[in-house]
């Protein structure tokens, strides 16, 4: 189990760095694709000799949905949308990877310090779920394109999955259902304010959405 | 009487309610709906409340998932009050719109969204799983969005994208708050399924663990908080509030905000069991101090009308977040504060979202002589906004009163300093704003006036309200508080 799951943190740790690091907006949503398909396999893992049809249908679920779903909904946006293909952060690629070793720092610290906290969780699992959200809110902030905030959203959103699946035994499903769908919504109505904006501003740069001041 | 079904039906009667809308051909038959479906619910709601309060304080239904108490219960009520009155006020405001066409696309839409949150509000207030709640309060983000940009303009656009990336964001840190509650009650042993059950997390005999139930609190705290609109995590919601249609924001400011503090407010119990009172207390009074501070740096420089009401809406959650940072007498204030603001806040935003639509704009220059142009939402704006800054005999100066007592009588000098001198920038800033907009000569051209038959209504049913809680406190009303409060006590 232990061996599997540091396969999965390496992974994942280089989908995060392949985020912070990639210009082309398709070769991220596919990044975000994979992240989605290797996260969703961590309760399959960690649930190994436990209860098998709700570990096996929480993995389902959001494998459908971050592994195929919403790549497929951000595809599709960014064949409607007319504009330049390439991210252009408000900060550099290199200061991007130079946040992302920081961010690793920072979560394995935070990690040790809640470690004895939290005994039944992986020590790698729970500092991948931190390394995701830290990343996740760099990218919201850092990136001019929406469709790649909506990417940082679901990175983050793939760090509370893990945190969740790694500290919390057995939540009641209909609350994981929930949560599922929320995300599901969530994704839908960003990719439907995304289309108006870009009706409206003839681009999906979200500096340009600087009228609202004071 | 029907306690457990109330809840159930006030749950499916505004889904119901939204599913019709969608079916409606006419927009003023949506308007009719959406006064209907609130009018039900106000008979359910006092039902609930009175079946609450008669018996042993607490209603559930549908086995473990419901639970209703006397603090949820007073939520409830408020909750529906707002509505009630935004929705018969909405029948006004969009009959009256000349700069969009509320088309019948554009009803449905807006009907579906407005009973939608309510439903979403809804489960908040009456989930015994703090998992459900937080499913119900990502709801109410998500079918709130598109109200802001009912017409999808650009302002709007930007408003609705800051407040849905915002509010998501911060809705997330909430999960990571109530996962890190449902692992705390584990690590104490608790059986997996009851991990998310508030009645389980704050009862006495609950072992919870210190330090994740530290981390959980400042999780919800800031996560909810920015729902809340508490600062520095506030910077959505003056463009939303702004850019929304007026029944759009009376709403938001009336309840949303307050759904985002009740969720706040639910971790505090099990939180003070772990680690005693002054943890919670203590991060409750910064926020709350911090919002009023800023609001009131933000409120002498406003120029919109609307955006002004936004930052008292800052302003207001602050102070509630501080009464409840200041003890049982401070909470027993905050929540005849929630009341008195949300009434007068709608009001507030009904008057300048008339007015607003008779002179043309928003900005407060161009809204002059208000009484005499339009006498009745003049009025209407004089005695919110003079409600609002805390003027007596109106029912938010005996709340902010109470609350003053509560901080001398917990000793809490600082915040009550600094309360006192944000209350005074407010008070001089937002009475120059007033006296411009309320008296003097009318200047631009004006739209002329079709009022509805619900505008007299509305008008008195809320100006009355401020002005009888003002001056006098129903027995039954200061009883169902105190009980409110005592659920926070533990």
């Amino acid at each position: 189990m232990f061996a599997l799951l540091e396969t999965v943190h390496a992974l994942g740790l280089l989908s995060c760095f392949a985020l912070l690091g990639t210009s082309r907006i398709g070769a991220c949503i596919r990044w975000l694709s994979f992240q989605g398909i290797l996260f969703g396999l961590v309760p399959l893992i960690v649930h190994q000799s436990g209860f098998g049809w709700r570990a096996g249908l929480l993995a389902a679920g959001n494998i459908a949905l971050k592994g195929i779903a919403f790549p497929a909904l951000l595809l599709r946006l960014r064949a409607r949308a007319d504009y330049n293909r390439e991210v252009q952060p408000f900060v550099s690629f290199v200061m991007s990877i130079l946040f992302g070793i920081f961010a690793l720092g920072l979560s394995v610290w935070l990690t040790s310090e809640m470690k004895p906290a939290l005994p039944q969780a992986p020590f790698v699992m729970l500092d991948s779920s931190i390394f995701l959200i830290l990343v996740g809110l760099f990218l919201i902030i850092s990136r001019r394109n929406a469709l790649m905030q909506v990417i940082g959203y679901l990175v983050l959103e793939n760090g509370i999955f893990v945190f969740g699946v790694i500290t919390v035994v057995g939540t009641p499903l209909l609350v994981e259902l929930g949560v599922l769908l929320d995300a599901f919504v969530g994704v839908f109505v960003m990719g439907i304010a995304i289309f108006h904006i870009n009706r409206e501003f003839g681009s999906i740069e979200v500096d340009r959405l600087s009228a609202l001041k004071g | 009487m029907f306690a457990g079904q109330s809840i159930i039906l006030m749950l499916a009667i505004p889904v119901a309610g939204a599913v019709l809308s969608l079916l409606l051909q006419q927009p003023r038959q949506v308007l009719t709906t959406i006064v209907a479906v609130s009018a039900v619910e106000m008979a359910l709601a006092i039902n609930l409340w009175a079946a609450v309060l008669a018996g042993p304080g607490i209603v559930t239904a549908a086995e473990q998932w419901f639970y209703v108490d006397a603090f949820s219960a007073f939520h409830v009520v408020v909750l529906v009050l707002v509505f009630l009155l935004s929705s018969a006020f909405a029948g006004v405001y969009f009959t009256n719109d000349a700069e969009h066409a509320f088309t019948p696309p554009v009803a449905r839409r807006f009907g579906a969204l407005w009973l939608g949150s309510l439903a979403a509000m809804m489960l908040v207030l009456a989930s015994n799983n703090l998992g459900i709640m937080w499913v119900g309060m990502e709801a109410t983000t998500l079918l709130s969005a598109f109200l802001i940009s009912l017409y999808p303009t650009r302002l709007s656009l930007e408003a609705m994208w800051k407040y849905l990336i915002i509010c998501s964001i911060g809705i997330a840190f909430a999960f990571m708050g109530t996962l890190l509650a449902a692992a705390s009650m584990q690590s104490g042993g608790a059986v997996e399924a009851d991990a998310l059950l508030w009645t389980h997390l704050a009862s006495a005999d609950a072992h919870l663990d210190p330090t994740l139930m530290k981390f959980a609190f400042v999780f919800v705290l800031v996560g909810y908080g920015t729902k809340a609109g508490l600062a520095p995590i506030h910077s959505w919601l003056p463009d939303a509030h702004s850019q929304a249609p007026a029944p759009v924001s009376a709403m938001f400011s009336g309840f949303l905000l307050n759904t985002a503090l009740y969720c706040i407010m639910r971790f505090v119990p099990p939180v003070q069991h772990a680690l005693g009172d002054g943890f919670t207390n203590g991060l409750l009074i910064v926020f709350g101090s911090a919002s009023i501070l800023v609001a009131a740096g933000f409120i002498v420089f406003q120029r919109d009308a609307k955006r002004l009401l936004a930052y008292h809406s800052v302003e207001h959650m602050g102070i509630i977040a501080l009464g409840y940072g200041l003890g049982p007498l401070g909470a027993f204030a905050a929540l005849f504060h929630t009341l008195n603001h949300s009434v007068c806040k709608s009001l507030a935003f009904f008057a300048v979202g008339r007015l607003g639509q008779r002179f043309g704009s928003h900005e407060m220059h161009t809204i002059s002589g208000a009484l005499r142009a339009d006498t009745l939402w003049g009025i209407a704006l004089l005695v919110s906004l003079l409600a609002l800054i805390g003027v007596a005999p109106f029912s938010i100066f005996m709340s902010e009163y109470q609350l003053l007592r509560a901080a001398a009588g917990a000793g809490a000098w600082l915040a009550l300093v600094l309360f006192l001198i944000a209350s005074g920038i407010v008070f001089i800033s937002a009475l120059r704003h007033l006296i411009d907009m309320v008296f003097g000569e009318p200047q631009a051209h004006q739209a002329p006036a079709r009022e509805g038959k619900l505008s007299v209504p509305i008008v008195v049913v809320a100006v009355g309200l401020l002005l009888v809680l003002g001056l006098w406190m129903p027995l039954s009303l200061s009883q169902a508080i105190g009980s409110a409060a005592a659920v926070l006590a533990g």
